[in-house]
C-alpha cells in the first residue's frame, strides 16, 4: 500500500461497497466504514457492481446492524433466498440454482433437500470423524515442517496449512479420489474468486471462467456419481445419488450443484477462518500464549476466530412484499445484503467489538449466518476443523512465525487471504 | 415438570441442540430431530435451556 493511501476517518458520501478495490483495504479501514454505516445509515443504498454480460439491477441496501440482519434472516418468507443469495446481480434462474444450490432456494424444497445431508453433519456423525481430522492435521503439519526444513524455513500458511486440511476433510467425506483434488481446489478457488485478477485471467469475461470451473467440478461429480450408483459406499456422494425427495431422485443437475456447494463451501470458508486465526494470533501474542497454556479455552476461542474472520462477508435476501423493518420501509423486490462482518462488530451486541478476545462469552456471532433456515450446514464440522487445527498447530509447529503481510482476495463475498508468508524458526 | 416442544416447520436438523444436550436431542438417520426425552430430568434442564437458546432456527421451546 502506498503511503498517501493512509486515509482519515471515512465520510459517508465517499463510501461505495460495490467498489471491488474496497475489499482489499486493510480490515481496520473496512471496519471503520462499517461502523460509520451502522451508526449513520444502517440501510445504506448502493448501485450494483458491474458484471460484464449481465444487466445491472436496481441496487441494494447494505444491512450492517446485528438486530436488522437477524430479523431479516429469521423471516425467510418475507426476505427470500430464491432470487439469489450469493450474487448481487440477478443471474439467470437456472444458473442461480446451479451455483447456489440450497443457499439460493426457499422452503419447502430447501428443507427437504437439506435433510438429505443434514444427518451427515450432526455432532454425532462428526464425532466419528475426529480421529481422521486429527490425523489429517498432523500429516499436513508434518509436511509443512519437511518443506521448511528442506528450504530456508519459509512456508505459506494458506498453501501449506489452511488450504490442505479442509480440502482433505471434505474430499474424504465425499469420496473424491486423490488425483482429482488439486483440480477441486483450483476450481473452487475460481468459483469463489469474486473475479480476482490473479484467479480470473480474462477480466472482460469473468462469467466464462466461473462457468468453466463449475463444469469442471460437475465433470468430476458425473464420473464419481456413476461409480457410486454402481458400487455404493458410505460417503456423502453415495448419500446424494441415492437420496429421494418426495419419492423422486434428485435430478442430475441438482446433484451436481449440491456437490459443488459442499466442495466449495467446505473448502473456502474454513481455510480463511484458519488463516485469519493464524494472523490474529500472530498480531495478539498474549492471546496465543493464553490459549496454548489453557486448552479449555478452545470452545470460545473457535467462536471468536469465526466472529473475527467472518469468512463469508455477506449473503443476499430479496423482499417478497412491501413492509417495514425496525422503522425502515421497504418495497417488494428490494435487495438486502446482510453484512455478517459488520454485524459481528456491532457494539450493541458485542462489548469492545474490535477487541480479539478468545475468552469472549457469550459470543452470539453470525459468522455461520443469522437465525433462520439457512444457518450454516457445516458449522459443527468447521468448529471441529478449526479446533483440531489450532491445537495441532501449537503442538507440532509452535515455532511458526508470520513474516509478512497477507495477500488479500479482491472479493466482497469471501473475506479471503490468498497467501500469508511465515517461517518455522526451529525454536521450541 | 418441564416439557420440550419442537416446531417441526422450523427445524432443519442442524444438531445444535444435540451438541449441547445429547441425552435429550438426536438428529436421526433421516435428518429428522428426535426428542429422546420430552420431559428432561431436572439436572438436564440447564443443558436443554442452552439448546433452546442455541437453536439456529428458533424451533425449540421449553415449557416450564
Amino acid at each position: 500500500m502506498s503511503v498517501d493511501a493512509v486515509a482519515g476517518p471515512p465520510q459517508l458520501e465517499g463510501i461505495d461497497l460495490s467498489d471491488r478495490d474496497f475489499w482489499v483495504r486493510p480490515p481496520a479501514e473496512r471496519h471503520a466504514v462499517f461502523d460509520l454505516l451502522r451508526r449513520e445509515s444502517p440501510f445504506a443504498f448502493f448501485a450494483e457492481p458491474e458484471v460484464p454480460l449481465l444487466a445491472p439491477g436496481p441496487g441494494y441496501h447494505a444491512v450492517t446492524r446485528y438486530a436488522d440482519l437477524d430479523a431479516i434472516s429469521s423471516q425467510p418468507t418475507v426476505f427470500c433466498s430464491g432470487q439469489g443469495a450469493v450474487s448481487i446481480t440477478d443471474i439467470p434462474a437456472d444458473l442461480n440454482e446451479f451455483y447456489g444450490s440450497l443457499i439460493s432456494m426457499d422452503d419447502p424444497r430447501h428443507a427437504k433437500i437439506r435433510r438429505i445431508v443434514s444427518k451427515v453433519f450432526t455432532p454425532r456423525m462428526l464425532e466419528q470423524l475426529v480421529g481422521s481430522v486429527q490425523q489429517i492435521a498432523e500429516d499436513v503439519m508434518d509436511a509443512a515442517r519437511r518443506k521448511a526444513d528442506a528450504g530456508d524455513g519459509a512456508i505459506d500458511v494458506v498453501a501449506d496449512i489452511a488450504a490442505p486440511i479442509p480440502l482433505r476433510v471434505i474430499c474424504d467425506m465425499m469420496g473424491i479420489p486423490d488425483e482429482d483434488r488439486a483440480l477441486i481446489l483450483a476450481m473452487s478457488n475460481i468459483v469463489l474468486s469474486g473475479g480476482d485478477p490473479e484467479l480470473v485471467e480474462n477480466q472482460d469475461d469473468p462469467l466464462t471462467a466461473f462457468l468453466e470451473a463449475g463444469m469442471a467440478l460437475a465433470g468430476v461429480m458425473e464420473r464419481l456419481a456413476a461409480e457410486r450408483l454402481e458400487r455404493p459406499t458410505d460417503d456423502l456422494t453415495t448419500a446424494l445419488v441415492r437420496s429421494e425427495v418426495d419419492g423422486e431422485r434428485l435430478t442430475h443437475s441438482e446433484i451436481a450443484s449440491f456437490f459443488i456447494l459442499l466442495l466449495v463451501a467446505g473448502n473456502e470458508t474454513t481455510r480463511n477462518a484458519i488463516t485469519h486465526g493464524v494472523l490474529a494470533l500472530s498480531e495478539h501474542p498474549e492471546q496465543r500464549a493464553r490459549w496454548i497454556a489453557d486448552p479449555s479455552l478452545t470452545r470460545t476461542a473457535v467462536e471468536e476466530i469465526v466472529r473475527w474472520a467472518s469468512p463469508i462477508t455477506w449473503m443476499r435476501r430479496t423482499a417478497t412484499q412491501d413492509g417495514e423493518l425496525n422503522g425502515f420501509r421497504f418495497r417488494v423486490g428490494d435487495k438486502f445484503l446482510l453484512f455478517y462482518a459488520a454485524a459481528n462488530r456491532d457494539p450493541a451486541v458485542f462489548a469492545d467489538p474490535h477487541v480479539f478476545d478468545l475468552a469472549r462469552d457469550p459470543n452470539p456471532h453470525v459468522g455461520f449466518g443469522g437465525h433462520g433456515p439457512h444457518f450454516c450446514l457445516g458449522a459443527h464440522l468447521a468448529r471441529r476443523e478449526i479446533a483440531v487445527t489450532f491445537r495441532t498447530l501449537f503442538d507440532r509447529l509452535p515455532d511458526l512465525e508470520v513474516t509478512g503481510e497477507p495477500d488479500r482476495l479482491r472479493s466482497s463475498f469471501v473475506n479471503g487471504i490468498k497467501r500469508l508468508p511465515a517461517r518455522l524458526t526451529g525454536a521450541r | 415438570m418441564s416439557r420440550v416442544e419442537v416446531d417441526r416447520d422450523r427445524c432443519v436438523g442442524s444438531g445444535a441442540c444435540e451438541a449441547l444436550a445429547p441425552m435429550v436431542f438426536e438428529v436421526d438417520d433421516n435428518g429428522v430431530l428426535a426428542v429422546l426425552r420430552a420431559q428432561p430430568a431436572a439436572d438436564e434442564v440447564p443443558d436443554v435451556r442452552d439448546a433452546v437458546q442455541a437453536c439456529p432456527t428458533r424451533a425449540l421451546a421449553l415449557a416450564e
